[in-house]
């Protein structure tokens, strides 16, 4: 069984996903105080999406399945499950919903964002909100 | 009956057991028709975990359980509908699983054993013995994006950027390009048929074809370094069924203008290390798109060489390679001052590799 090695991907965001996630960089403040509720920054040009705090690719560990050997050409792997963790709070999410490693980043990051949410606004997250609505429809 | 006698004694003890010892675990219970209607989704993924394990097939687990979510209609095991983890198969699903999984044994690459496979959110036919895209290559494509939304006066305009692709193996870069460049054109060039009819197949099963020219053709034949390709046979497909031969004489007679970019995944690996490739590549994957030849570089300094006379003036050529390119590609464009070419920057991959290069054409 392969293992899982911790690798830290302090690259900025942009890096990884094209505009408009990670254009904004999260006030270090608002981390270390999350009894303060914030005001949801809006997430530009994103379809459909709430407007959710935006994650700072700093404070995020990303994890992929270790042994990946030399990688590249020589390497067929296809363990392409990706385990990202948001430091402040410790929230740790898996993805491997596709067989797209690229794929499976951007969605751990997408869910990891509404759980960091959840986590800092409770009741006030636009998460619960748009299940309430859902459910009111019901 | 050997196989529902372990499925049977897996089912008494409980998943995750691999089954060194066949003992009838029962009282009490009726013998069942074999197999249907007593395993479930979770249940083969263990047995063949452990059938893999035992044959030290690499990746057991990723392997069956990709297998039995194939077989059940969904791309992963963790993106199949709980209700299916415990709902029993029919024998036509095991049997089908078994078929796979026999291929497994045989050191087939997932890939080609489901026929498929994912790059870019996009899903692609596999056929051996085309090159199986690699996820570090998503990352290539991640970054040409970033470089063209930057460029924005590039885009939007019809046709614009124009790209060229060399080696398109399954039509993963060129298609992924295209699906995020709306007004992008793509020309898709390989040496073998095998992947000019797979990249071309790829092309039309994503409503693609309009935007790609894929070319059968071998860019190192004929070309001496430096000096345009001569009495090059160029069979073009233009994808709406109507295949065209053009033969052709040199790269500037070619229809389409000068390239905005160079994209490739060459073959890089170093000759000497393609006999330590693991049997999935060595016995499955065309050779020609792993060996480099001695120092992996044959095909990218090809490339290099050629790329003046194709690309725009500032174009980009953005390569993936392996990790001890970067230095030898520099020493080797510093040799070369006629091309006029700069290594700009090089990013690494998920694994902090430096694996990809971002060389600029700048100059007449």
């Amino acid at each position: 069984m392969s293992t899982v090695g911790l690798f830290h991907f302090p690259t900025p965001l942009t890096r990884i996903c094209p505009a408009p996630w990670g254009l904004r960089l999260w006030e270090k403040l608002t981390l270390l105080s999350p009894g303060i509720a914030v005001t949801p920054v809006q997430m530009a040009g994103k379809k459909d999406y709430p407007a959710l705090l935006s994650l700072d690719e700093n404070e995020l560990e990303e994890q992929f399945v270790k042994g990946h050997g030399p990688g590249g050409q020589a390497t067929n792997k296809t363990s392409n499950c990706v385990v990202l963790k948001h430091i402040p709070s410790g929230i740790v999410v898996k993805c491997h919903q596709t067989r797209s490693v690229d794929q499976n980043r951007k969605l751990a990051r997408k869910i990891l964002q509404e759980k960091v949410d959840v986590f800092y606004n409770g009741e006030n997250s636009p998460v619960h909100k748009e299940k309430r609505e859902a459910a009111k429809k019901k | 009956m050997e196989l529902w006698g372990r499925m049977l004694w897996a089912l008494l003890s409980g998943p995750g057991r691999r089954g060194s010892t066949r003992g009838w675990a029962f009282s009490s219970w009726q013998p069942q028709p074999p197999l249907a209607g007593l395993s479930s989704a979770i249940e083969l993924v263990s047995h063949w975990t452990g059938v893999f394990e035992k044959r030290g097939i690499p990746e057991a687990r990723e392997s069956s359980e990709y297998i039995v979510a194939h077989v059940l209609g969904a791309k992963t095991f963790q993106s199949l509908r709980p209700a299916l983890w415990t709902q029993p198969l029919t024998s036509q699903q095991l049997q089908c699983i078994r078929e796979l999984s026999s291929r497994r044994l045989q050191r087939m690459p997932v890939q080609y054993i489901l026929g498929e496979w994912d790059f870019q959110g996009l899903s692609l036919r596999m056929v051996p013995p085309v090159f199986i895209p690699r996820p570090e290559t998503e990352e290539l494509v991640e970054w040409v994006l970033e470089e063209v939304a930057q460029r924005s006066h590039a885009v939007g305009s019809p046709g614009s950027p124009l790209i060229l692709e060399v080696g398109c193996g399954s039509g993963a870069i060129s298609l992924s390009l295209l699906s995020q460049l709306p007004q992008s054109r793509v020309i898709a060039v390989d040496k073998r048929e095998a992947a000019i009819s797979l990249t071309h197949e790829n092309a039309q099963r994503l409503r693609l074809q309009d935007r790609i020219w894929i070319i059968h053709l071998d860019m190192t034949s004929g070309c001496q370094l430096g000096t345009l390709g001569t009495n090059l046979q160029v069979w073009l497909i233009r994808s709406r069924g109507r295949p065209k031969v053009w033969h052709e004489r040199s790269w500037t007679h070619l229809p389409w203008g000068p390239m905005d970019l160079i994209v490739s995944n060459p073959p890089y690996v170093f000759h000497q290390d393609m006999e330590q490739l693991a049997p999935e590549i060595r016995s499955y994957e065309d050779p020609a798109a792993l060996d480099g030849g001695e120092e992996g570089m044959d095909i990218i300094t090809h490339i290099l060489a050629l790329a003046p006379r194709l690309l725009k003036d500032s174009g980009s050529i953005f390569l993936e390679v392996d990790p001890r390119h970067p230095e030898l590609v520099s020493s080797w464009l510093q040799s070369r001052p006629d091309l006029y070419l700069n290594l700009v920057a090089v990013r690494r991959d998920f694994c902090g590799r430096p694996r990809f290069l971002h060389i600029r054409r700048s100059g007449p």
